[in-house]
């Protein structure tokens, strides 16, 4: 039977409270990862100290753009294809982090607009699964839904 | 460390050559150097040449070995230098360095390539443990959606219109109309370049660099032979190569860190055209023509902010009131740029040189900048790859 599947695992959850990237954080120098590394990279930090850490769901977009003709592969998109936004978000916790947008308008979306970050459908695969990715949706638009 | 002469500059027009290999574009450009120097192959003591993925070099980069195998096995060192579409920079500041340190009297610095049709892909590696891969695979960023992410984030900023980046190419190709090396060499107008295809909004067709077959060459050397050989050598007055660094917010893989201040800038660009420029001694008012990496026409804008040319804001200004054309105060890629050359990624840094090289003897006719006495050339390629050069007469 088809079923919702994520596009790769270990990468996002779904929480009460919203979804979540999974990576880890510096607990000596703060720096957040996603996803997970095993060391830190940066380079004035003294001493490693990875743990695990959810990021999100409160972001604001640094910039976006929309991918007016099909990507070339790896990426994956159901035909006929659509053009889709993406955004860079600077997440509250300190991850800036790429992902597509969510919304009905995607013209409309701008820089420095409030947005959430969801789980929501990328594309189906050939058994008519429903792949799921971390997105970012406009707060306003999901709360005048 | 010595002075460092260039006596030879060569090219292979850019274009898409189906019946040409690489070897034969590598050829004429290397000939056309050796010819402008007055050097025979066999005076050429070491190549330093870009490693292409795409074409040549037997899989393995190695095409300045192919270089060597067509133009003769005289048993001289070859460097292959491989850094994305900073690779021509790269080995341009390679064989400076081999001149420079009394190891080489006259080196050849080649780079040439023929590329696959369409978008560049990415690397094929498909692994879940690959950042580009997951990139690819849970959103789909093409190498353009980076350069309008950028672009979009300069709009908010600086207000810049779409009507002022139609115009950034419409001033590349009135450039490029005057050079018989670059692809696109008819004038366009801001309504075509407004009404060519939407590739990733705010970038439209006209506005990026596609992909070209092309190649350069050049010869560098000693003062003792540079002064054998001509009475107007120009000379190396600084080559600088940087990588990223960790914090400048650039949206490279999946994530970073948000920047203290939000702002992002090319650190590897930055760091080497500053790099550069204080090697040299020489700051952004001593230099009289710049060749940027102008993939897409976001970076003539940026750049020379980025590069203290210019206040943040006001490259649009400069553009506007025409600063940027080669009778300007800060000429930017009077050969037209990579906008009408499209790239043949690891020969681009040495076309770069080839054009101040002319620009400085005052052999580029048409497109001349007036009087150029010091050049600057800056590549950027993947993987946080920056190089700059400074050439002076």
């Amino acid at each position: 039977m088809a079923g919702r599947i994520p596009v790769a695992e270990g990468l996002f959850a779904e929480t009460a409270d919203g979804a979540r990237l999974i990576g880890s954080r510096c607990a000596t120098c703060g720096t957040p990862y996603f996803p997970k590394v095993d060391y830190c990279r940066h380079p004035e930090c003294g001493a490693s100290k990875l743990e695990d850490a959810g990021f999100g769901p409160d972001g604001t977009i640094w910039s976006c753009a929309i991918q007016d003709y099909p990507p070339p592969a790896p990426a994956r998109f159901d035909k006929p294809y659509k053009p889709y936004a993406m955004a860079v978000v600077d997440l509250a916790d300190g991850l800036r982090v790429l992902g597509q947008i969510k919304a009905d308008d995607i013209r409309a979306i701008r820089p420095d607009t409030k947005v959430r970050l969801v789980v929501d459908t990328l594309c189906h695969d050939e058994a008519g699964n429903e792949v799921v990715t971390w997105k970012f949706q406009p707060v306003a638009a999901e709360e005048s839904a | 460390m010595r002075d460092v002469a260039v006596i030879g500059l060569g090219m292979h027009p850019w274009g898409k050559f189906a019946d040409k290999s690489v070897q034969q574009l590598c050829r004429v450009a290397v000939d056309a150097a050796l010819k402008d120097a007055g050097v025979a192959w066999r005076e050429i003591q070491a190549v330093a040449a870009a490693s292409s993925r795409f074409s040549g070099g037997r899989g393995w980069g190695l095409n300045g070995n192919d270089v060597i195998d067509d133009m003769g096995m005289t048993g001289i060192p070859v460097y292959n230098l491989s850094a994305g579409c900073a690779a021509g920079g790269n080995a341009f500041n390679v064989g400076t360095m081999l001149v420079a340190s009394g190891q080489h009297d006259m080196v050849l610095v080649v780079g040439g390539e023929k590329m696959p049709k369409g978008f560049i892909q990415t690397s094929g590696v498909e692994e879940t443990t690959d950042p580009e891969y997951l990139r690819q695979i849970c959103i789909g960023v093409p190498g353009p959606t980076f350069w309008a992410f950028m672009c979009r984030r300069r709009m908010a900023d600086h207000g810049t219109t779409e009507e002022q980046l139609a115009k950034i190419a419409v001033k590349a190709r009135k450039n490029a109309v005057h050079n018989p090396y670059a692809r696109f060499r008819k004038e366009t107008s801001v309504e075509e370049v407004m009404g060519s295809a939407l590739v990733s909004y705010p970038l439209r067709l006209f506005e990026i660099c596609p992909v070209s077959d092309g190649a350069a060459a050049v010869v560098i050397c000693s003062a003792a032979e540079a002064r054998k050989r001509t009475t107007t050598p120009l000379w190396v007055a600084a080559s600088s190569v940087a990588t990223a660094r960790f914090d400048d917010g650039i949206p490279r893989g999946l994530a970073g860190a948000v920047p203290a201040d939000r702002r992002a800038y090319h650190s590897e660009a930055a760091g080497a055209v500053r790099g550069a420029m204080q090697r040299a001694g020489i700051g952004p008012d001593g230099i009289d023509v710049v060749e940027l990496q102008d993939n897409t026409v976001y970076y003539e804008l940026s750049f020379p902010e980025e590069w203290g040319f210019c206040e943040p804001g006001e490259a649009e200004h400069l553009l506007e009131s025409g600063q940027t054309l080669p009778t300007g105060r800060l000429p930017i890629n009077p050969s037209g740029g990579f906008i009408s050359f499209g790239e043949a990624t690891t020969a681009q840094g040495l076309f770069q040189i080839c054009e101040l090289g002319w620009q400085l003897r005052g052999d580029a006719g048409a497109r001349q900048v007036p009087d150029a006495k010091v050049g600057l050339a800056q590549t950027l390629g993947l993987g946080g790859n920056g190089t700059a050069t400074i050439l002076k007469r």
